[in-house]
């Protein structure tokens, strides 16, 4: 590592100027924007914190806020339950595990703009027939309310994103040696015992990966959101990147909409953080 | 030997690097809109993905009679999308020459890029009161694209089943009362509701529904609401009234109901009897029952008190050309919109292949395509609509994102009919400051 002499810099260049062309670069601008009154064309106006403090005025930034929140901490625990499940179900030797690996990762290779649509006719055109004819009123005028809205949403991203997380815990645990597990069956230990001392230790560093995944991921819907729901009805389901959407190009203040995602930004970023953190200090070395 | 090594590290890194560079600068060659020797290159950039081929074809023709122009059309659909797009092509310097503006908010947005077309007779022909919220003193910022309105679309077959003569429908009263007959009557007529509202379009309610009870208020001028610090809802007890009605007498759950579900799965087909919608569905209808389309709709004003009879008409969007592009590619693209508008070609296209409701005189009237469109210029060749269509002088987003989602609010029941009154108000109130 000390050898970091001018060709180490010179093959790093290509990235770290891409990087900073599409990333560094923009954000330090979006940063500097949300101090101003940016309308997209031209900022005239230097306002310092102003849009700032409106923004924790505003309660349906808080309301989105919250709402994406309840919605990221339900998805990261469903999603990692059913991926884990899902894992543990395939990597069992049965006859029809690769083709039930490649069924789960499907729904993944799907668009969210898409699945949003398919599962807007789910729910509002098969579920509203079934509920007609079966007489289950809880089956009628989905996605019209709120809580509805929200479990639609849950169930659409655990259904796509499953699958994925699928495949990350099934790497992790391929990787645990047979002669653990097969020593413990040795000495005695149930297959429950088995799972809670060597498997759930062992897969570890996967809750590190895929809770970082869905997290992040679920705090970050947009595609989603928008064909399944809209955030309607009014606006109680719109996630915080909607609300960023929807400030910048509907109401036309960009510089708000600026504000609103260095926030989400700090938000995500803590979050993450703080998450990968915790979860590596539990990790287990063999 | 290290030295050689070396040295083919490097080559090869910056080989790398130029490469990637390359690769992310695209080239942007034309679409400058730069005038080179005689040829002018146009780009447009518009919004209504209805008529995006038929349009081009008329392109085609007019490059064809004028060799030394050349006109790139590119188009992105749907209001909020095209507004957006637009700002990231200006932000990203590939401005469009000829691009849309709706109300007054968007042209004091674009102000310093709109050119003065007041001069073109495409200007000069524009029906009375089109051109009030791109009027700039002396100037003209832009050019009506054509008129649309909207009301009730009813199916005929069903109000002659059900004995009622939609003419007779002037007045809330007579409404109510036509509606009531259709609904004990849905058995027999197969019906599953009166109304198909399609609540979760905040569009349908906050923007169009929303609009005819304000309109009046401001006098029907949006730059007059543009200027206003306040709204007063002085008809809103007969918003109320009227959005009930739709609610109470429409298939549910309406806040699922969305616009293709409306004009599609029941209104076109003959589940329900009347929709709140305008002449722009008659595409969607045709493509699913060209019949029904041809021979069986009709259109009726929404009944407002001191304005019965009366439909609300207006003109969706404006053509500007860009202010800030070459000198010869502005008169060009002047010269274009001007044709397309004031031609017998451009005429015929506008009428029959882009079916519109044309905002200019000296039109063969009896040449528009569809029923609804008839219906509705025949109203305003009688002078019977209500002109300006002013929730585009309502604060940026306010009409949809704020009255509407309001308005659904208050038909989930999550708030009274006054808390949405208050809280609209005060979010106009505040923007306005």
């Amino acid at each position: 590592m000390r050898n970091r002499d001018l060709s180490f810099w010179l093959f790093i260049m290509p990235v770290i100027l891409s990087l900073s062309i599409v990333i560094i670069i923009p954000f330090i601008y979006g940063f500097i924007y949300s101090f101003t009154n940016w309308n997209g064309l031209a900022a005239t106006e230097f306002l310092g914190f102003k849009n700032y403090i409106t923004l924790f005025k505003d309660a349906e930034f808080r309301a989105a806020v919250w709402f994406t929140t309840k919605f990221a901490v339900t998805s990261v625990i469903l999603l990692n339950f059913l991926g884990l499940s899902l894992a543990l179900l395939v990597t069992r030797n049965m006859k029809t595990s690769s083709f039930m690996r490649t069924v789960f990762f499907m729904p993944n290779l799907i668009g969210g703009l898409i699945l949003g649509f398919i599962w807007q006719f789910v729910f509002i055109s098969v579920f509203g027939s079934l509920g007609d004819l079966l007489g289950i009123e809880a089956l009628t005028g989905w996605l019209s309310t709120t809580a509805t809205g929200f479990w639609g949403l849950v169930i659409l991203t655990s259904w796509q994103m499953a699958g994925y997380i699928m495949i990350i815990y099934i790497a992790y645990l391929e990787n645990i040696p047979k002669d653990l597990l097969e020593a413990a069956e040795i000495d005695g230990a149930s297959s429950i015992q088995r799972f809670w001392n060597i498997t759930f230790p062992l897969v570890a560093p996967a809750f590190t990966v895929s809770m970082f995944l869905t997290l992040s991921s679920s705090f970050q819907i947009y595609d989603q959101n928008l064909s399944l729901t809209d955030g309607g009805p009014y606006n109680s389901t719109q996630m915080v990147a909607m609300s960023i959407v929807k400030a910048a190009f509907k109401e036309n203040k960009m510089a708000y909409a600026q504000t609103q995602a260095v926030i989400f930004f700090l938000i995500i970023a803590t979050v993450a953080v703080t998450q990968v953190y915790y979860n590596k200090k539990r990790e287990v070395d063999l | 030997m290290r030295k050689k090594k070396h040295f083919i590290g490097l080559v090869s890194v910056l080989l790398i690097s130029i490469i990637a560079l390359v690769g992310c600068s695209a080239s942007d060659d034309d679409g400058e809109g730069s005038a080179s020797g005689d040829q002018v290159t146009v780009d447009i950039f518009q919004f209504k993905v209805e008529i995006k081929e038929q349009f081009e074809s008329l392109v085609d023709e007019y490059e064809k009679e004028n060799p030394g122009v050349k006109i790139n059309v590119k188009t992105v659909g749907g209001g909020n999308d095209y507004g957006a797009s637009l700002k990231t092509a200006f932000s990203s310097g590939e401005e469009p020459d000829i691009f849309n503006v709706g109300g007054p908010s968007a042209v004091e947005e674009y102000r310093d890029y709109l050119a003065d077309v007041s001069e073109t007779d495409a200007a000069k022909t524009a029906l009375e009161g089109t051109l009030d919220t791109v009027r700039d003193g002396d100037e003209v910022l832009g050019l009506p694209f054509n008129q649309e309105g909207y009301g009730l679309i009813y199916n005929k077959r069903i109000f002659k089943e059900a004995g009622i003569n939609p003419d007779d429908i002037i007045t809330f009263e007579d409404l109510e009362k036509a509606v009531e007959s259709l609904d004990s009557q849905k058995e027999k007529l197969g019906i599953d509701g009166v109304f198909a509202l399609a609540a979760k379009e905040k569009w349908v309610i906050g923007n169009h529904l929303a609009n005819i009870f304000f309109a009046p208020e401001f006098n029907n001028d949006p730059v007059e609401a543009f200027n206003a610090k306040t709204i007063a809802f002085e008809k809103g007890n007969e918003l109320k009234r009227h959005l009930d009605l739709e609610n109470k007498y429409s298939v549910q759950p309406i806040l699922s109901l969305d616009y293709s579900q409306q004009v599609e799965q029941l209104f076109s087909l003959e589940k329900v009897a009347i929709i709140q919608q305008g002449n722009w569905v008659f595409n969607s209808i045709n493509d699913m029952d060209p019949e029904l389309a041809e021979n069986n709709i009709g259109i009726i004003p929404v009944p407002v008190e001191g304005f019965e009879g009366h439909i609300p008409a207006g003109v969706p969007m404006y053509w500007a050309v860009n202010s800030k592009s070459d000198e010869k590619v502005v008169q060009a693209s002047k010269d274009f919109l001007n044709w397309m508008y004031t031609s017998e070609a451009g005429k015929t296209a506008v009428l029959e292949d882009f079916k519109f409701i044309p905002a200019y005189k000296d039109y063969d009237s009896s040449k528009i395509a569809d029923p609804l469109s008839q219906a509705i210029y025949e109203y305003a060749s009688k002078g019977n609509t209500i002109q300006g269509w002013v929730y585009q002088g309502a604060p940026t987003g306010w009409s949809e994102n704020v009255l509407g989602a309001s308005m659904q609010k208050y038909l989930s029941g999550g708030i009274t009919w006054d808390e949405m009154i208050t809280e609209t108000q005060v979010n106009w109130e505040e923007e306005r400051k």
